[in-house]
């Protein structure tokens, strides 16, 4: 980086926000657009993890940017062990 | 066999259609037999910025319905012999299209033309879906602003499962217009710059287009900016069209029009 970036260009420059934001919602969006089966894979991995322990709730993150693909689920357990 | 390039970028009033005016112009100056296709069905516009809005007897609905030849619909330009022009309809809307009729025209587009540059319309719905169905390459063009940026990204997104050719499991070649750029904006922080625009959207660019009052002056007359040598914009335009047709041509485009910063930028380098 030029001796002049580094002492003109802000973080707080509106383009910096522009970019920031974009970046943002579009990572949010990319998921949702790219796995549309969201739903149906929520309710498969319910019954799945039910076979063996109660499950009080499952969330389903996902991220898309242009190099990684990412799915994050997160499985909050009931209070009764099954065994 | 021609190639078929959708100009597209899912918001509206980004260039599309002045887009397609100016690179149909520059193809047929470089020599290649070209037609600019309107797809806009119901909001006909390429007509006026090409100034041929006074020729139309056809449209390509009326080609579609076989209500006449398509050699009677599609109107030759007044200056170039190689530049032709397929209008939209003005009076129907979009849902007189169907799929065969639509892949019969452009297949015969196909076999007269070098290029079939098609102009989608705004959006990303069956007009856009027809538009993009049978495209070799798609144009995507952005304004550096944030509506204009998202809306490409999910056009870019969408792409893909709408073309015949990646349903094939071939590539649709995708490359990025950056239009009405302003580089002292850029300069001072006050707009997204081209690598801004390029990082958030992965994908090659093809064009930069500087923000320039000739270009709004050339649609007020219909001779569109790319005829024009001494102007920065047509330069722009002339320069994709190159690269089209796979030269690599420098991004000079908009360093001319560079505020004082970016030479105070390159003192500082």
């Amino acid at each position: 980086m030029s001796l002049f970036n580094k002492m003109f260009d802000k973080e707080d420059s509106t383009a910096f926000v522009a970019k920031n934001r974009l970046m943002f919602i579009l990572a949010q969006e990319r998921g949702s657009n790219s796995f549309p089966f969201i739903e149906d894979l929520r309710k498969d991995i319910i019954e799945v993890i039910e076979k063996y322990i109660v499950v009080k709730d499952i969330k389903i993150i996902t991220e898309k940017n242009h190099d990684i693909n990412m799915l994050e689920v997160e499985i909050t357990l009931g209070d009764n062990d099954k065994s | 066999m021609g190639t078929v390039i959708t100009i597209t970028s899912g918001k509206g009033g980004v260039g599309k259609s002045t887009t397609t005016a100016n690179i149909a112009v520059a193809l047929a100056d470089l020599g290649k037999k070209v037609v600019a296709v309107d797809f806009d069905i119901g909001l006909r516009n390429l007509d006026m910025i090409l100034g041929l809005e006074s020729r139309i007897v056809f449209d390509i609905i009326d080609v579609m319905d076989e209500k006449c030849k398509l050699h009677q619909a599609i109107i030759n330009d007044k200056i170039s012999k190689s530049l032709y022009f397929l209008p939209a309809s003005q009076t129907k809307n979009k849902d007189v299209l169907e799929t065969s009729k639509v892949e019969k025209l452009i297949l015969s587009l196909k076999k007269d033309f070098d290029y079939i540059l098609i102009d989608s319309p705004a959006g990303i719905e069956s007009g856009f879906e027809y538009s993009i169905m049978l495209a070799d390459e798609a144009l995507i063009v952005s304004t550096p602003d944030v509506s204009a940026v998202r809306d490409a990204d999910r056009v870019i997104g969408i792409i893909d499962a709408k073309s015949k050719k990646a349903q094939e499991g071939l590539e649709v070649k995708k490359t990025i217009i950056v239009n009405r750029i302003r580089q002292d904006m850029v300069d001072k922080g006050d707009m997204l710059g081209i690598d801004d625009v390029l990082s958030i959207l992965a994908l090659p660019l093809v064009g930069i287009i500087p923000d320039d009052e000739k270009v709004i002056i050339s649609t007020n007359t219909g001779n569109p900016v790319a005829r024009d040598e001494n102007i920065v914009a047509g330069q722009a335009y002339r320069n994709i069209a190159r690269r089209i047709l796979g030269e690599e041509v420098e991004f000079v485009d908009i360093a001319i029009q560079k505020g004082w910063t970016s030479h105070l930028k390159s003192i500082f380098k």
